[in-house]
């Protein structure tokens, strides 16, 4: 009974947590943008998290720079399981115009496990909240898994 | 059999399962009503039971500098603390365990919550806890000086320490609240709840958008849950208390209907002192919350004080 409660739980109460690997700042003002009271990220539970131990989400935004790659690793351990990484942005995906960059070693998939990419430069905010929304149903999921 | 009674009393009635529901749902309200304040859908009302079940799923990390032992059980002590705090505070004129001088206790067991979120935060060996830790100290110290002064006059109305005392004089004299020396006590007390139960205007020691929520930034997962039901059980605690304080004496004399009436006071005063609060102030910095509760807070319990003092 417990099992399928929390898995609920943990589809209905995602805490993003956001860190930026060298991003232009485009992304990050579009995913504030997407929390606040117009957008109403907080009917789906979602609250921002100040640290990666509160975390369920991660939001990376930005190509993945020699600078950053050290605490982006770091920051990635620190979030206990179950977790969700989501790409936002091109950047991380592709590394967009940055790319063959002497300073950027991105994609993020070379980095950790990226579960969902969000695409767009930027994305709109119905676009991120649509990624948050189907990251909770994988951190269902993971949750299903963690509990067998 | 007195024995049985008494466990499920302290397990479920007044105790742990009562304030952990009543205190949840109370901070679901409050997420709903400020959503509405700023016109969006919000959270469902038991969005906190959902934050407290996932975080009881998620993974609990140990950091290495942490003190392992303490860093496990400050969440578990301030839970206790505030059940036992409950089942001294009267509901409609009955409360679990009663004695001659209640308030001293309530006062005392309402401070180990503060002291545990210090204790677990500084166990947990961050420097981000460590500033938050020093900001609960301060931000303890200014409410602390306007609930003693708010407690001491209700106490001096009545004449005595009791809160079975207190509530029999109001129901049979009406609401303190509506005694007019009393207005400044109440409003200082109004004011005195976000502090304590820490929220928005005055959670200096949690400035989540500052210093990563302070103590509580390496928790994760079950404590960190149990930390949250602890703000949550908070805030239950303090507005009962202050309906037993102010509004006691409305009865309808059916025990399940008079829980739920005692439910919805706890909800109208919450929306009162927390929410609106929340949804229109900005938050203070820690010499202005300090400043503020020993200038207006505390001169507001003392004209109270002042004017029961002289029979008024």
């Amino acid at each position: 009974m417990f099992k399928n409660l929390i898995a609920d739980s943990a589809a209905k109460s995602p805490w993003v947590y956001h860190i930026n690997t060298g991003s232009c700042n485009g992304c990050d003002i579009e995913l504030v943008a997407a929390i606040t009271p117009r957008f109403d990220a907080e009917r789906f539970g979602v609250k921002l998290a100040g640290t990666p131990r509160h975390a369920d989400i991660v939001v990376v935004t930005g190509p993945v720079t020699a600078q950053s790659k050290e605490r982006l690793i770091r920051t990635l351990e620190q979030v206990p399981e179950p977790r969700v990484i989501v790409a936002m942005g091109t950047c991380p995906n592709s590394c967009n115009v940055f790319k063959n960059s002497y300073s950027v070693c991105g994609p993020l998939e070379n980095f950790c496990h990226v579960d969902v990419s969000i695409a767009g430069c930027s994305p709109k905010p119905e676009a991120v909240l649509a990624g948050i929304v189907q990251a909770t149903e994988i951190l269902k999921q993971k949750r299903k898994e963690m509990a067998k | 059999m007195e024995i049985l009674f008494a466990v499920l009393r302290i397990l479920f009635f007044p105790g742990l399962l009562f304030v952990a529901v009543g205190g949840l749902l109370l901070s679901g309200i409050d997420r709903k009503v400020l959503a509405r304040m700023q016109r969006r859908v919000g959270p469902p009302i038991v969005q906190p039971f959902y934050d407290f079940f996932k975080l009881m799923g998620k993974e609990t990390i140990i950091p290495h500098h942490a003190n392992r032992t303490v860093y496990m059980w400050a969440p578990i002590v301030g839970m206790v603390s505030l059940a036992v705090t409950m089942l001294f505070i009267p509901i409609c004129g009955f409360s679990a365990f009663s004695g001659t001088a209640d308030l001293l206790v309530v006062l005392y067991l309402l401070t180990i919550p503060a002291v545990c979120l210090i204790v677990g935060g500084s166990a947990s060996g961050s420097p981000f806890a460590g500033v938050g830790i020093s900001r609960e100290m301060v931000a303890m110290m200014s409410y602390e000086l306007p609930l003693v002064l708010v407690l001491l006059s209700v106490a001096k109305q009545v004449g005595s320490l009791s809160l079975q005392d207190i509530a029999a004089y109001q129901a049979a004299n009406g609401c303190i609240l509506f005694h007019w020396s009393m207005i400044p006590a109440a409003i200082a007390m109004l004011l005195v709840i976000p502090a304590e139960a820490g929220c928005h205007p005055f959670d200096v020691a949690e400035a989540e958008t500052e210093i990563c929520e302070g103590p509580l930034v390496e928790y994760s997962g079950a404590p960190l849950g149990v930390f949250k039901l602890n703000h949550a059980m908070k805030l239950f605690v303090l507005t009962a208390l202050f309906c037993a304080l102010f509004l006691g004496g409305i009865t309808s004399g059916i025990a399940p209907v008079d829980v739920l009436i005692i439910f919805a006071l706890c909800a109208v005063v919450m929306i009162v002192c927390v929410t609106l609060l929340h949804g229109i102030c900005a938050r203070l910095r820690v010499e202005q919350v300090f400043k503020f509760y020993w200038t207006v807070v505390t001169g507001l319990a003392l004209v109270s004080l002042i004017l029961v003092w002289f029979g008024l």
